[in-house]
């Protein structure tokens, strides 16, 4: 059996890349840091604060998602929402993820066990 | 709000570029205060939760790292490789050299052996740390502005040949054990030799008669045991660490005695030395015992480094 540790390695590998996709699908919908981070643990992305608030600014930086502070409420939030840009690199990114998805299936079926 | 926040937003801010940190502040504050307010939806003390919500954030500086995109790292594997390398290649000449020649220029001007060794080893140690800071700022300095290096990218070519099957050939066996049977012959020989006599004609040894009964047994029979070293080195096929050791205490075992008796002047029979009058003349017995005990510290040096160059070329 391997150990916890090695195991948890290779899922956070796993997993690294699926944050920004599932952030930017759930920004199809304005939403601001905390809400975003609750909406995707629900949705089985659990993703630590410390790793999705830099994330958020960084692909602001990167123009794949606009942002807008909202002060009609309590307290001020900043919203973002994914761009046009952002729009796109998505579509690449789901199409990749459906490719990889698709070559790991024709690969179980083609490997005898 | 609360101070820890406040602490915590001053502490990530401190390390982010200046003309982020009034968004990135507005922005973190509000985000914690929405964490703690969540969590303490079920009415759990928010100062409980504010310390734990904090605590899951992390290092404040950690963080801003991540806001600032910047690596926790002094050295990354782009620079890594080039870094150690070059680090390697200084470290294993430069300082030596500087030991060596500080040690001999310092053994021609003050009367100190054992003094002048010190110094060289200190100048040599003093040289590598000094190697070892400045080429490790420079390839920091490197890593925090991401400079291009251009350096020539790796290629086949640059494969290091496969290690041999054999690292240790039988001549360098024969000539090593040759030499060291010579060295005991000399030993036997200078005893008993003519080419030298006393105006009565009698044998005059080179070396203390009185080394017999202490130090010349002991010598030879370290010197026997350097050859069975050899004999185990051709029959090991190269250098092992364990042989690498023994070597060194068979090294050591013959220099230090040496060493030690050319400096306190036992080691050559006075009455050979009387009978040479340019060593008699001057100073010039201790100039060549000087001289005779720097060449043994330089050869027995040269040897240990050697045998862990080769055992640690062998053992990749």
């Amino acid at each position: 059996m391997v150990s916890e540790e090695i195991l948890r390695t290779h899922l956070q590998e796993l997993r690294r890349g699926t944050v920004v996709v599932a952030s930017l699908v759930a920004l199809r919908r304005p939403d601001y840091g905390y809400a975003l981070l609750q909406r995707l643990t629900a949705h089985g992305f659990p993703v630590d604060a410390n790793t999705l608030y830099p994330l958020l600014r960084r692909l602001e930086e990167q123009g794949l998602l606009t942002s807008e502070w909202n002060t009609e409420e309590s307290r001020p939030r900043k919203f973002y929402r994914v761009s046009a840009e952002g729009e796109t690199v998505l579509d690449r990114l789901l199409d990749d993820l459906a490719a990889v998805q698709t070559s790991v299936t024709g690969l179980i079926e083609g490997v005898d066990r | 709000m609360t101070s820890l926040t406040d602490r915590y937003v001053a502490a990530t801010l401190r390390s982010v570029p200046v003309a982020r940190r009034d968004e990135i502040a507005a922005e973190l504050r509000a985000s914690i205060d929405d964490m703690v307010e969540g969590r303490s939806a079920d009415g759990r003390d928010t100062g409980v939760v504010e310390r734990e919500v904090l605590t899951e954030l992390g290092d404040p500086a950690r963080l801003a790292a991540r806001y600032a995109d910047r690596r926790l790292q002094l050295i990354g594997p782009t620079y890594f490789l080039v870094w150690q390398r070059l680090l390697v290649t200084l470290l294993s000449i430069i300082p030596g050299l500087v030991g060596v020649i500080v040690a001999l220029v310092e053994a021609t001007v003050d009367d100190n052996i054992g003094g002048a060794v010190g110094t060289g080893v200190v100048a040599a140690f003093q040289t590598a740390v000094q190697i070892a800071f400045w080429v490790t700022v420079v390839f920091a300095v490197l890593e925090r502005v991401g400079a291009p290096l251009d350096l020539p990218g790796w290629t086949v070519d640059d494969l290091p040949d496969a290690p041999a099957d054999r690292d240790v050939p039988l001549s360098e066996t024969c000539a090593s054990v040759v030499m060291l049977l010579l060295t005991i012959g000399f030993l036997a020989w200078q005893h008993v030799q003519t080419q030298i006599l006393t105006p009565d004609g009698d044998r005059l040894p080179i070396l203390d008669e009185a080394l017999w009964t202490s130090w010349l047994p002991f010598l030879i029979a370290v010197l026997v045991a350097s050859i069975g070293l050899e004999v185990a080195k051709y029959r090991a096929r190269r250098w092992t660490w364990r042989l690498v050791g023994v070597n060194a205490l068979l090294d050591l075992a013959f220099a230090v005695p040496v060493i030690g008796l050319l400096l306190t002047d036992r080691l050559f029979n006075p009455e050979f030395v009387q009978r040479i009058e340019w060593v008699r003349d001057g100073d010039n017995l201790n100039v060549v015992a000087r001289g005779v005990a720097v060449g043994v510290a330089a050869v027995t040096l040269w040897d240990l480094v050697d045998s862990a160059i080769k055992a640690r070329r062998s053992a990749r």
